[in-house]
């Protein structure tokens, strides 16, 4: 680890667990409470000047998304990770989008993916991926794809026995539409 | 602007003719040069020297307008259907669709993701299938000798099946697409 990241660490004047260190490489927890003034003091005085990412994991065991800020130094030679828990009902996380401009296109897609509010991003109302979603964001965990894929897309008719002369026997006057095709030798 | 017209339902009168049309369209084959998911990437070594699909007459067009052939490769998603649909219908008959991966058969490896369609059938009118994930360019080229014998067989008419059935298709396209913005017929 490097001397830039150690001070951004030692100089701070609140409590962070580090959750890995290596040579160029820094991943600290913090409360919430102090994520924008450790994001703020890490670009204005140490030089950590691009936001490649901002991710989240929905914990939902300990009913908190855990937010994770990318941030990397502008000669790309020191990385410098912030992760902070959110409580995941109603989740609400201050938007660093005047900071970073790029976070208003991340924070859009948490938006949409997880339901995470960002008051004060000006266009996380907007579609990022999905056209007119209407259901619980589809990568919450506790959003049944498989569920939702069946009720909406439908199955096809699965194989009731192996042989496949059995099966093509039985199935060659079926079709799975309702309105079947004239002929189907495909 | 467009005409809010549906087209006419396809006639049988022209049957004599259409076995001579049928030959002369089963060799020479035009593919809307559009990719909707992963199989797109199996047609560019198909259509280049390699594979060189064109000593078949198939080759690729860059508008709808002027081919007759759509290739659905691979995985469809919602926000991707609506737009297939307007390629689809912008087509001029005789049109044919050719699907490729397990995909467009049964969902494959996407059978639960909460955005791709799992049977591709309830949605477009599919001439030919090709299983495979993915097809390589040898199946797709199976593929199409399998729809070229359709055409002179005059049995590849999965475009009459979708104007008869019209209505039948467009309820399962806005079942999934919620923003329903398009005209009554894509012209």
């Amino acid at each position: 680890m490097d001397k830039n990241l150690q001070r951004i660490i030692s100089e701070s004047s609140f409590e962070s667990d580090t959750i890995r260190e290596d040579e160029g490489y820094l991943h600290v927890r913090v409360s919430r409470v102090h994520v924008l003034e450790l994001l703020l003091s890490a670009k204005q005085r140490f030089d950590m000047e691009t936001l490649q990412l901002i991710s989240v994991v929905d914990r939902i065991e300990d009913a908190v998304f855990q937010l994770t800020w990318i941030l990397e130094d502008s000669g790309g030679t020191s990385v410098f990770m912030i992760s902070a828990d959110y409580p995941r009902e109603n989740c609400t996380v201050p938007t660093i989008g005047d900071i970073w401009p790029t976070a208003i296109l991340f924070e859009r897609e948490l938006h949409e993916m997880y339901g995470i509010d960002f008051p004060g991003n000006p266009r996380q109302n907007e579609d990022f991926l999905l056209e007119d979603w209407r259901e619980l964001p589809p990568m919450r965990r506790d959003f049944d794809t498989l569920e939702y894929s069946l009720r909406t897309y439908g199955e096809r008719r699965k194989r009731t026995h192996t042989d496949p002369r059995e099966y093509i026997a039985d199935s060659i006057d079926e079709w799975d539409t309702p309105v079947p095709m004239k002929d189907f030798e495909r | 602007m467009y005409c809010n017209k549906l087209p006419d339902k396809p006639d049988d009168r022209k049957k004599i003719w259409d076995k001579v049309d049928n030959m002369a369209r089963a060799n020479s084959l035009w593919v809307t040069a559009y990719g909707t998911g992963c199989g797109a990437i199996e047609l560019r070594p198909l259509h280049t020297s390699r594979f060189d699909m064109e000593r078949f007459g198939i080759a690729m067009r860059p508008t709808p307008r002027q081919a007759d052939v759509l290739i659905i490769s691979g995985y469809l998603a919602v926000k991707t259907l609506k737009r297939v649909i307007r390629v689809y219908e912008q087509i001029q008959d005789p049109k044919y669709i050719l699907a490729l991966g397990s995909c467009t058969i049964n969902g494959g490896m996407y059978y639960d993701s909460y955005n791709t369609l799992n049977i591709l059938d309830r949605y477009l009118p599919v001439d030919v299938y090709v299983n495979g994930c993915m097809p390589r360019p040898e199946a797709i080229i199976d593929g199409f000798s399998l729809l070229m014998s359709k055409i002179k067989a005059g049995k590849a008419d999965g475009w009459k099946h979708y104007m008869e059935n019209l209505e039948y298709y467009r309820e399962n396209q806005k079942k999934v697409i919620h923003n329903w913005d398009l005209p009554d017929y894509n012209w």
